[in-house]
């Protein structure tokens, strides 16, 4: 009993998500006959509207009353929670009817849904009007497509926090194997973004980053020189983009009716495009079987005639846009639109290849200018700066200065009288504008920037036949690392299953069942695999065992978690036969311990701890180092179950011990 | 740690609001939002703001109740958190700071409706049959006191506000147990409670009525109380000087409790027996009967609370007969031995399963030494399954002999016939139809069967008709008293019903109506109306029953002596005259005694030496021990959000027993069992440590630190 609504004031629905058993009460709910016809599912979305809009309309009167809104709703004995988050202009509601996910966790969906609307639509999430155009196109062919798209995403997102300790832990995870990641990383540099990079038909595009994954975890990745880093933040998305594209065994495994080979790539199979009256039905499917649609759904034909046919979901090899963080020069700027390119190797093994196109500059001077109107946006909200006090205000010569400059160069008729607009209000000496007046002015000038970053991004994504890298070079560089990886194709299928094991451990550490370690400056973890799928063992075996430490783990994670939201940074508990124990500590570049502070003790409804939604740890990493400003800065957790019967200074000790020995391995430079 | 009586309001910054909104007044489009508020605290809040609260949530909850199917029970804001209780058309809503842990908010708000429901009976009849004034004002004066005496830590526990024993003299403890057991050898009074100055010296109630009790409107009788109250008062006969009693609401559940173990937590010889040998067989009820492990580990007395201060020492008796069944000579000289502790058992079992005086109407006769003896003659045999199975062998002793005139043979039979029937079905009784199974349900038919005895002759008992008519007046529709309003369509009229019966049945049938109201109210044996009743009761699963009774209150200074009895006692002059008389003299000189030990500023601020602080939280008896100063150190206030957060995962989390956590400026350590939460901070200055995992964070020691410490407070963690 799931379901995700996102909606505006007025109660539109921008997007919605639930699973069977939602739809089911929902038909229940509802009556058999409203639901039969073709126009199921604007049903369904009027059906969601029709139940919420009174929780939408009164959060949105408490927020106008009484400067505060509904954050969570909880019924009797917890049967139903409701999470209630305000993002901009936009109410994302999350709703679990089986107890199976706390409030953190429907907190968590929400925040990485809003980062994953980021992630495909940029800056223009900044303004509510125009997201609105992308979440909700006035097409209901195009809307199913978004939707289905982003419910897809959902799904496999939740699926992988359930299964995979990386979206547990929100971390990369990666195959620990030196001497291939090297060999992988020299085949990605020179067969891959040199080659690229190279080649005189990119079209523009230049290569930046190349990775390879095996399943979810990091095999290798490599960065061009000129590139700026990637957010681990946003490798972990892009990981889980892939994933969703090409779901790996343990989704696969999911899903009855799905042989082996579903995680090939989708050109072995084909499914005819669904025609408008079988939508529905698709959607129904893809509910029942826990599998994501898109791959199956969309014709795998030719670039071009894709285009035209699908203009707005792309198929799966097809290169999407999608927007990234960077930070070009010590210039801090978000949501930088890049290319993305899939390439599948072999099923579970694939290849990401990330570029940028020539306008990118563009991105960051519409950056810019938007950041400065949102600050002037807020100023001018709290009602401080009117008249005088704004035009002297430091902010608003540069502002102007660079605005002045973006209209010159950029013409546009409409940005221009806008512009214009404003200035007049803000800086005629004559007759200013009221603060009101120049709300709206102010908010006039950033959607036409939001507009103009839309058309250039947007409009023209690889995806709508904006410019990307010829299909004969995408295949090259496919083939290549084919050919590169062909031998070690098995084993790193086995590999990527049997990661870390914990045989290892054992004899030094007696009493240790599992644990995990997160670098959270590189935003990397290490843990023995630990997987609970029908088909492959660990070595706590199939079955009971593995699921019962699994849980185990799982609820350490969720409560370490809550106590860090706090300011807990250790915490040790038993519960059954178990201790489980949770230490956050902060390392110079040296290795050397640095002394622990108080960390922001958060409030319930703020972004729980993470790194998709919200970025906690990078947050967390910048208050640190406020006061440590001469050295750079680590972070490292480590979470470990230990069976009770070992004395708490036993297991501290080894605790200090398995932490030494991990950040000893997790120094070899492995990128 | 103990709440002072300082008259001072504390910063009520945790408390935002709290409001009974009634939605069947706001049914039309032109209705008022503010025609539903049927009271809103604080009262200074502005209309408008009062009604966008009630109206918005109101919403809210019918929209939420809606889609989940379940109500709506909690709404978080991000200043401000709401706990909600939707009963019928009435909404009760409390919003508290968002610090407060979601449980806390929602136990507090129960604790509201439940002393509510205690004093007025249903909300919907008290607001229909009192004046919303009057009840606002009441409630005025509640929440005052809650403000007043509610530290921090008993925010977040929800804690009974106990005196702190380490600082009374053992013996007085034991003679306020005593009291109460005297006590309980009169007629009709179940089981009491004695407060000083607000604060618990010792109870026998189960914590859920013990708080009900607590809360009782301080000053007697020109506070007042509620109107059914003040009316029952005026109309009776003149009660002894400072002594009030007034009609209180029980709910089934507290009703079985006190029935179940009569006088147990302090006495009872016989029940410690039973229950030493066939633990198993008794049913613990929800909370205080798990005194019993800590009985026998008569090593821990400390440990004990207040409640049980006297335990130990009856309880050694206990161990010569282990098998006391069948041994009627010797049973009874132990009660002779042992005055005090044994005797109440057996006056409060005659009472409690009906079996007793009022039943074979032994009432009208003296309460004398003999009479006690000669019933203890033949009823020991009963007492082991008594104890365990109840009164339920007497629906069935019963039903085939349908009304009064069999009692009297049951009076002597009791339990003897078919003592192992606790879950016999019920035969002929009219009332069985919505209650629960099992425990309740023999309550019910005991109940009835009692009423009937009470009908069946016990005329003695007649008040003043003048009292009749009152009480019918102001208890007229109380008896419908299953409280889901939602039912009282279905439920006024056979109130009403039953009101006109009593009418016609005259002087009798007033003073006793039983002391259940739904059986008792005014279901006259007759077939007919007791068909009816069923037909009414059998709708909503969720109603819950409400059981009528007597308050007794005492109040010698800063000393209340409260005591719940059954409903006649009211109108028995004689039995309250006992009651008195019996216990004055105790009460005085327990008030001097404490008056003396009892340091007087209980608000002084913990010893400065202090290297720890700790809280022992009593899960079972809902009391705290601790040794934090009533101002809040910046330390303190860090033990205090660790300790909300762990008590609240200790309550979420069954299997969780220990937790230690640690930040940079503080490490608290928590542990938990069934029974007891404890959670213990060291205050001496941490040395800041990397966070990295080392065997030197003093944060590892302090388990062993809390035992070693806490032994002294009577907290054994081992």
């Amino acid at each position: 009993m799931k379901c995700v609504l996102v909606a505006t004031e007025g109660a539109e629905v921008l997007f919605y998500w639930m699973d069977k058993e939602f739809e089911e009460s929902l038909r229940l709910k509802f009556g058999q006959s409203e639901c039969e016809g073709a126009g199921q599912l604007p049903t369904l979305e009027d059906q969601l509207s029709t139940l919420l809009a009174p929780v939408i309309i009164s959060s949105m009167t408490m927020l106008e009353k009484l400067s505060d809104t509904y954050t969570c709703f909880s019924t009797e004995n917890g049967n139903y929670l409701y999470v209630l988050h305000l993002f901009g202009e936009c109410l994302f509601i999350a709703i679990n009817g089986d107890r199976t996910e706390g409030e953190g966790d429907l907190r968590q969906k929400l925040c990485v849904l809003k980062y994953l609307f980021e992630v495909h639509f940029g800056l223009v999430t900044v303004d509510g009007q125009i997201i609105r155009k992308e979440l909700r196109p006035p097409d209901l062919e195009q809307r199913v497509q978004v939707w289905e798209h982003f419910q897809s995403l959902l799904w496999t997102y939740s699926h992988l926090r359930e299964q995979e300790q990386c979206f547990a832990v929100e971390a990369v995870e990666r195959l620990i194997h030196p001497q291939l990641c090297k060999l992988c990383i020299e085949a990605l540099e020179r067969h891959v973004i040199q080659a690229i990079n190279t080649s005189p038909k990119r079209a523009g595009e230049e290569a930046l980053h190349a990775f390879l994954l095996v399943h979810s975890k990091l095999l290798a990745f490599y960065s061009s020189h000129s590139a700026s880093s990637l957010r681990p933040a946003d490798l972990l998305a892009l990981i889980l983009l892939v994933q969703d594209l090409y779901p790996s065994e343990s989704t696969a495994e999911d899903n009855d009716t799905q042989e082996t080979d579903s995680f090939s790539p989708a050109e072995e199979y084909f499914t005819p495009a669904p025609s408008p009256g079988e939508q529905s039905s698709g959607s129904t499917v893809w509910l029942e079987e826990g599998t994501p649609p898109t791959d199956a759904s969309q014709v795998q034909v030719a670039e071009d005639t894709l285009q035209t046919l699908v203009p707005h979901s792309p198929g799966p090899s097809s290169p999407r846009r999608i927007f990234l963080d960077t930070s070009v020069k010590e210039n801090y700027c978000p949501m930088v639109p890049h290319t993305m390119y899939c390439l599948p190797l072999w099923p579970g093994i694939n290849m990401v290849v990330l570029t940028k196109g020539p306008n990118t500059p563009l991105a960051l001077v519409l950056y810019q200018l938007l950041d400065g109107f949102s600050l002037l946006e807020k100023k001018l909200k709290e009602g401080q700066e009117v008249g005088s006090t704004l035009r002297s205000h430091p902010l608003m010569g540069d502002l102007r200065q660079r605005m002045d400059k973006f209209v010159k160069s950029r013409g546009g008729q409409e940005l221009q009288s806008t512009w214009l607009e404003f200035k007049t209000k803000a800086f005629s000496r004559s007759e200013p504008g009221s603060s009101w007046e120049l709300l709206q002015a102010c908010r006039r000038v950033k959607r036409q920037l939001c507009t103009i970053y839309r058309l250039s991004f947007l409009a023209a994504a690889p995806g709508r036949g904006g410019p990307h890298l010829p299909q004969h070079l995408q295949d090259r560089v496919q083939t290549l690392m084919q050919e590169k990886l062909t031998d070690w194709k098995d084993f790193l299928l086995v590999k990527s299953r049997r990661n870390v094991t914990m045989v290892s451990y054992l004899e030094d550490f007696p009493g240790l069942v599992h644990f995990i370690y997160v670098d959270r400056t590189t935003g990397q973890m290490v843990a023995p695999s630990l997987s609970s799928s029908e088909r492959t063992s660990s070595e706590l075996g199939k079955g009971p065992l593995a699921t019962f430490v699994r849980t185990k783990v799982w609820a350490l994670i969720r409560l370490a978690r809550r106590y860090l939201q706090k300011g807990y940074t250790t915490l040790l508990f038993r519960e059954g036969d178990f201790y489980c124990s949770y230490f956050l500590w902060f390392e110079n570049e040296m290795g050397y311990k640095l002394q622990i502070i108080d960390v922001p003790v958060l409030s319930d409804d703020a972004a729980p701890v993470g790194m998709l939604g919200g970025d906690y740890y990078r947050k967390l990493l910048r208050y640190y180092s406020k006061g440590h400003p001469a050295e750079a800065v680590r972070c490292h957790e480590l979470l470990a179950l230990h069976l009770s019967v070992i004395p708490v200074d036993v297991l501290v000790q080894q605790a200090g011990e398995l932490a030494r020995r991990l950040g000893e391995a997790s120094h070899v430079p492995l990128l | 740690m103990a709440a002072s009586d300082s008259t001072e309001t504390k910063s009520a910054s945790w408390w935002s609001y709290f409001f009974l909104y009634d939605g069947s007044k706001v049914k039309g489009e032109g209705d008022p939002t503010r025609a539903g508020i049927c009271y809103f605290y604080p009262s200074q809040t502005l209309l408008d703001q009062q009604e966008l609260l009630c109206g918005q949530i109101a919403g809210v909850v019918h929209c939420i109740s809606d889609i989940s199917g379940s109500p709506l029970t909690f709404v978080r804001l991000r200043k401000l958190k709401f706990a909600i209780k939707v009963d019928g058309d009435y909404l009760w809503v409390l919003g508290c700071a968002v610090e407060l842990p979601d449980g806390s908010c929602k136990q507090l708000l129960d604790q509201l409706i439940g002393v509510f429901t205690f004093y007025n009976g249903p909300v919907s009849l008290a607001y229909e049959s009192g004046s919303r004034e009057e009840l606002s004002a009441g409630w005025d004066t509640f929440i005052e006191q809650i403000l007043s005496n509610t530290s921090d830590l008993h925010r977040i526990f929800n804690s009974l506000w106990n005196l702190d024993r380490t600082k009374v003299e053992p013996l007085l403890l034991l003679k306020a147990a005593l009291i109460l057991q005297t006590c309980q050898r009169s007629r009709h009074v179940l089981a009491g409670c004695i407060l000083y100055k607000g604060l618990i010296v010792s109870t026998q109630l189960p914590p859920s009525l013990t708080a009900k009790v607590l809360f009782h409107p301080a000053a007697p009788r020109d506070q007042g109380p509620p109107p059914g109250g003040d009316a029952l008062q005026e109309g009776g006969a003149a009660l002894p000087p400072d002594v009030q009693i007034r009609p209180v609401f029980v709910t089934e559940e507290e009703a079985v409790s006190l029935y179940e173990f009569p006088g147990e937590p302090v006495t009872s010889t016989p029940a410690s027996a039973a229950r030493l040998q066939e633990p198993s067989a008794q049913h613990p009820p929800k909370g205080w009967s798990t005194p019993a492990p800590k009985e026998n580990n008569p090593g821990h007395t400390e440990a004990m609370a207040w409640g049980l201060a006297t335990t130990p020492e009856p309880t050694t008796p206990n161990t010569v007969w282990p098998d006391g069944s069948g041994e009627n000579g010797h049973w009874c000289g132990r009660d002779w031995e042992s005055v005090g502790p044994a005797k109440p058992r057996h006056s409060a079992r005659g009472r409690g399963p009906g079996l007793g005086r009022a039943l074979v109407k032994e009432p009208g006769l003296s309460w004398g030494k003999e009479e006690l003896d000669l019933s203890e003659i033949h009823i020991p045999e009963a007492q082991e399954t008594e104890t365990s199975s109840g009164y339920s062998a007497f629906p069935h002793v019963r039903a085939p002999e349908g009304a009064g005139p069999g009692c009297e043979e049951s009076g002597s039979d009791s339990g003897s016939p078919e003592p192992k029937s606790p879950k016999a079905p019920p035969v002929g009784t009219a009332i069985g139809g919505l209650l629960p199974p099992s425990a309740p349900e023999m309550l019910m038919q005991n109940g009835a069967q009692e009423w009937l005895g009470h009908l069946s002759g016990d005329s003695s008992q007649a008040p003043v008709p003048g009292e009749d008519h009152l009480l019918a007046r102001t208890s007229g529709p109380l008896p419908a008293c299953c409280s889901d309003s939602g039912q009282t369509g279905t439920e006024l009229p056979v109130g009403g019903q039953g009101e006109e019966q009593r009418d016609d049945g005259g002087p009798e049938s007033c003073p006793g109506p039983g002391p259940k109201c739904d059986s008792g109210s005014a279901d006259p044996p007759g077939d007919d109306l007791s068909a009816d009743r069923t037909d009414s009761r059998s709708a909503p699963a969720s109603s819950v029953g409400l059981v009528r009774m007597n308050l007794y209150t005492h109040c010698v200074k800063g000393l209340v002596l409260s005591l719940l009895a059954e409903e006649p006692l009211l109108g028995d002059d004689a039995a309250i005259e006992e009651v008195y008389h019996g216990s004055l003299a105790s009460l005085n000189g327990l008030e001097v005694h404490l008056q003396e030990t009892l340091p007087q500023d209980q608000a002084a601020p913990a010893p400065p030496g202090r290297a720890y602080s700790f809280t022992h939280y009593d899960r079972i008896q809902n009391v705290l021990t601790a040794n934090l100063p009533q101002v809040a150190t910046a330390q303190d206030r860090r033990f205090l959000q660790a300790v909300s957060l762990m008590h609240s995962d200790f309550a979420q989390l069954p299997t969780l027993y220990e937790v230690t956590v640690r930040n940079a400026s503080t490490a608290v350590y928590a542990c938990c069992n069934p029974v007891q939460e404890t959670y213990f901070q060291q205050l001496a200055p941490v040395a800041r440590g990397s966070g990295f995992p080392s065997p030197q964070d003093s944060a590892f020691g302090l388990p062993g630190k809390a035992r070693q410490k806490l032994l002294k407070h009577g907290v054994n963690l081992l």
